[in-house]
């Protein structure tokens, strides 16, 4: 394999990268130019043949659900670009849109085309101010330009391009449940059946993107599907933007080829741990994927399939790395109070459930722990995310996958770190 | 059709049916909470899970549609879907799901008003965990008002939000949202903005648990204690089905009773609340005769003797005045009595509201306008003049104890005649004006039917027993018919009364109290 040369971040340290001036002299808007000469089920069909999948955190095969829009509706189509970044440890889509705002419109405007789309929203989290504002230049220069509106490049296709700024809520980056606050609801993901791709938007036909996987999309059209798919494993393939953080180095952004071994990344693109300090766990997609012990992070590829394989994910890809130093439990901590903090408190397992969680952690933390609290974390996880397993589809026992979000994480940090959590039970109660 | 296996019993069922709802129709037990069939399904309380074969998850069953597979797909080789309700994984969901909803629930049923009826109680008891694991405090709230009715129990409140659904969905005009997040969510309402409307009520049979509660009942009874009876409401023209909830012949309560034909599921507060009018009433429970400014009590003999004697002196000259707030048989006795010389007290009209679920609250807020009309072959409409043209000295009137203001008019007709009888169960102006009362039976105690203004005919059935000497007054006419007619037939119960009625009028040939049973039938067969 010849030594990767980055895609979506190969001019973001260019002056001016994120002008549709620049992009252009770079050959944005070319794929464009193409797609708009090609009927709309062929561009489906070249980013199903690419294997791309969704880069938000399930690594849904994209094109696959281009394909679910019904073709026999009078309905509007809608697609939504998922811009509300919120998975702690992840900060990729924030560049994408700083740095390269007009690479996401060229794939969000291809998108759009593929499903017959005319209304096209950017969901962009609350909290990314700037972005909006970039993110709204951007869009002006486009409508200036011809890309966006009527007749786009002199073609018959028209398309308007809305952004909409979240208010700051964690689950509004489910996509029903995004869809829900686009709509000016309570941000409460909604039960499935029927699927967005049938009845999303105002009960309309809608397909989320995240803002990654539609980066993509003007390369692979570009470059071809064939080119996308020699990139990293066959099933998982492309460029990807991993978020290092925590005790490294050198954290940051590194745009890899999927499959990239963890140990790299750690050791070399983010320059390994401080202070000489020993590694101790890693979380390798955000922080509702179940983490690692050192010794599975060193020997695991950051490929969708083969983490699964290592019952977790790779999410958003975003990688939080834990050194010796990290006390397990009060992590653990953490990690639920967010997940309880900002569960929507519609299903009870995952109302009820992290709450009890923090509770009984703080407890835990604070002295008052029995050997018993140890069973109960399990239980409790499992009640309200279920036990991984991949083979059976979709696992959990609430509505949307936050169950899942919250237990895993919580259960792996039981389950590999058992002796720190019985180091914080009383000793007259480890002993009885 | 698809075929359906829950459990060993195999349904064909619609197609797009969903598992919950054949279930429930069926006689299986799927327990729910946030699942209403008259609100939007959520599946957010995950009671209902169950296990489909060949799905890798437990399912809730109130959004599992069940529709034709392909025949390599089905299992079996001949289902469309095969649930289990009763297995281990279904069981054990349960338990888990009911142990998140009693974290933090006070367990109070002994000073809890939903105690008995409490769907969080009978689940925790059919199939929940006997003890609870959770060591740490609970979370506990104040009460707050959600509108001048209705109160909410924070700490009992599940979080099913079928309230929430019924006024965005029902009654259209979303008071009730959800505040805050996770953990911190709670039913809530805005300050300008209070659970006011009409159907509030409502909302606090919907609830599943002891958390909305209406100020007008709170800590007043125990479901053991009291007798539920089915009735309808005779507020407005509508008919809404309901429950009467009494104690010692004293109401407590009425919920609105399911009738797809007539109300749906739900009723107003106008007449959830509205038995309450008939608690200070001034009651005549003794058949009574004027004494210069008093009154002297008769007995029955004497005073239905009296009342003949009375029509018999001026027998042309007599009229009759029924009332839209009676029983079809009492107003169709009345016709009989005084041969079509008719007339009718006036109508009681309010406003009419229609709510965007299609839920009703009557301009004509009497219960039998329409059944008035139909089973009274003529009524006067300008009965004034009749009196001048006919000379009309006696009045015959079936009161219905509405306190009415008469006007200028009513009170010259009133003014004018040589004797009243009045046919009544409240000491009303008319009775008060009366030469002899006869006291009736009050709305909850009569027994009869009623005709809505869509044409569908109800049932009547007393709720409450009678007080004193009152007399059903379908009796009391037939007595005075008797009385007047010593050949006249005599009905002994309303069965024949109605028998007699469906002969004289075409499209009420098919009714019998047989044919109304608990849901009322259409006049005809189809409802206007």
């Amino acid at each position: 394999m010849s030594a990767f040369k980055p895609v979506l971040t190969e001019h973001i340290h260019q002056e001016d990268c994120h002008t549709l001036s620049f992009y252009k002299s770079v050959g944005g808007y070319t794929a464009l130019e193409k797609v708009l000469k090609m009927i709309p089920a062929e561009v489906t069909q070249e980013v199903k043949d690419s294997n791309l999948r969704g880069r938000g955190g399930a690594g849904f095969p994209a094109g696959v659900k281009w394909g679910f829009i019904p073709k026999d509706t009078d309905k509007p189509k809608y697609l939504i670009n998922n811009a509300d970044e919120s998975e702690p440890g992840t900060f990729k889509d924030r560049l994408l849109m700083n740095k390269a705002p007009h690479q996401m419109l060229e794939g969000m405007i291809i998108a759009a085309y593929a499903i017959g789309c005319h209304t096209s929203f950017i969901y962009i989290r609350g909290e990314f101010y700037k972005e909006f504002k970039l993110l709204e230049k951007a869009v002006a220069e486009a409508y200036k330009d011809n890309i966006l509106g009527q007749s786009i490049l002199g073609s018959t296709y028209n398309l308007d391009v809305v952004i909409h700024r979240g208010a700051g809520a964690y689950i509004c980056g489910e996509e029903t449940g995004l869809i829900e606050s686009l709509e000016g609801k309570r941000g409460w993901p909604r039960i499935k059946p029927p699927f967005p791709a049938i009845e999303g938007y105002l009960q309309s036909p809608t397909i989320v993107n995240n803002v990654e996987t539609l980066s993509c999309v003007p390369h692979i059209i570009n470059r071809g599907a064939s080119w996308f798919k020699s990139i990293g494993p066959e099933k998982g393939p492309g460029p990807r933007l991993f978020c290092l953080s925590g005790r490294v180095n050198n954290p940051g952004i590194f745009e890899e080829a999927m499959g990239i071994s963890l140990k790299d990344l750690i050791f070399d693109r983010a320059g390994g741990i401080p202070d000489g300090k020993k590694l101790k766990a890693v979380f390798p997609g955000g922080s509702s994927s179940a983490i690692l012990t050192a010794e599975e992070a060193l020997d695991v590829n950051m490929d969708f399939d083969e983490l699964v394989e290592k019952k977790t994910m790779l999410g958003s890809a975003g990688v939080i790395v834990m050194d010796e130093t990290v006390d397990m439990v009060q992590a653990c901590l953490n990690i639920a109070r967010f997940y309880a903090h900002e569960s929507c408190g519609q299903c009870t397992p995952c109302r009820e459930g992290t709450a009890w969680l923090v509770k009984m952690l703080t407890r835990l933390v604070n002295g008052g722990g029995t050997p018993n609290d140890i069973d109960m974390i399990f239980e409790i996880t499992d009640n309200i995310g279920g036990l991984i397993d991949f083979s059976m589809g979709s696992f959990g026992k609430t509505i949307c996958p936050f169950g899942e979000a919250v237990a895993w994480p919580v259960r792996s940090f039981v389950e590999k770190f058992k002796d720190e959590f019985l180091a914080y039970l009383p000793r007259e109660k480890v002993v009885a | 059709m698809p075929l359906l296996k829950i459990d060993d019993k195999e349904f064909q069922v619609e197609s797009g049916s969903t598992v919950l709802e054949t279930a429930e129709s069926n006689g299986i037990e799927i327990p729910h909470y946030c699942y209403h069939p008259a609100l939007e399904v959520v599946g957010s309380c995950r009671m209902c899970l169950v296990q489909v074969e060949g799905m890798g998850k437990l399912q809730v069953s109130c959004n599992t549609f069940v529709g034709d597979v392909p025949p390599d797909r089905k299992v079996d080789g001949k289902y469309d879907m095969v649930v289990h309700t009763q297995n281990d994984l279904v069981v054990q969901e349960r338990k888990n799901i009911l142990e998140f909803l009693l974290l933090n629930h006070p367990l109070d049923c002994p000073v809890c008003d939903q105690a008995g009826e409490c769907y969080l109680q009978d689940y925790s008891f059919k199939f929940g965990n006997a003890h609870s694991r959770f060591e740490e405090d609970k979370r506990v709230r104040p009460n707050e008002y959600l509108g001048s009715q209705i109160v909410i129990n924070q700490n009992r409140c599940i979080l099913c939000s079928r309230c929430v659904r019924f006024t965005q969905e029902i009654s259209g005009t979303s008071e009730l949202f959800v505040e805050a997040r996770g953990y911190n969510s709670k039913i809530a309402v805005l300050e300008d903005n209070p659970l006011d409307n009409l159907l509030a009520g409502n909302v606090a049979d919907i609830c599943p648990v002891g958390a909305l509660l209406s100020t007008d009942y709170i800590h007043k009874n125990r479901i053991w204690n009291m007798e539920q009876k089915p009735s309808v409401c005779q507020d407005c023209s509508v008919g809404c089905n309901v429950d009467i909830f009494s104690q010692k012949n004293q109401i407590f309560r009425l919920t609105a009773r399911e009738n797809q034909d007539v109300n749906g599921y739900f009723m107003c507060d106008i007449g959830r609340y509205g038995f309450h009018r008939f608690e200070e009433i001034e009651r005549v429970s003794q058949p009574m005769a004027r004494n210069g400014k008093s009154f002297d009590v008769l007995d029955w003999e004497e005073a239905i003797q009296k009342t003949a004697d009375l029509i018999e002196k001026s027998k042309d000259k007599t009229a009759g005045i029924v009332s839209p707030f009676h029983t079809n048989e009492s107003n169709y006795l009345l016709g009989l009595m005084m041969k079509d010389t008719l007339g009718t007290l006036p109508p009681i009209t309010r406003e009419e509201i229609t709510y965007p679920s299609g839920f009703r609250i009557s301009a004509d807020r009497s219960p039998n306008l329409r059944g008035m009309n139909d089973v009274c072959g003529h009524l006067e409409e300008d009965f004034s003049s009749i009196i001048k043209t006919r000379d009309i000295r006696g009045l015959y009137i079936l009161d219905d104890g509405v306190d009415r203001e008469l006007d200028d008019t009513w009170k010259d007709i009133l003014a004018k005649m040589d004797f009243i009888i009045v046919q009544s169960y409240a000491m009303t102006e008319l009775a008060k004006s009366a030469h002899i009362v006869l006291p009736g039976l009050a709305p909850f105690e009569r027994e009869g039917t009623i005709t809505n203004d869509k044409g569908h005919i109800q049932w009547l059935r007393p709720s409450l027993v009678t007080i004193g000497d009152s007399k059903p007054d379908w009796e009391i006419l037939m007595l005075v018919i008797n009385a007047l007619d010593k050949d006249s037939e005599h009905f002994t119960d309303l069965g024949e009364v109605i028998k007699n009625m469906s002969d004289h009028f075409s499209s009420y040939s098919d009714v019998s109290l047989f044919k109304i049973g608990a849901q009322g039938m259409a006049l005809n067969g189809k409802s206007a």
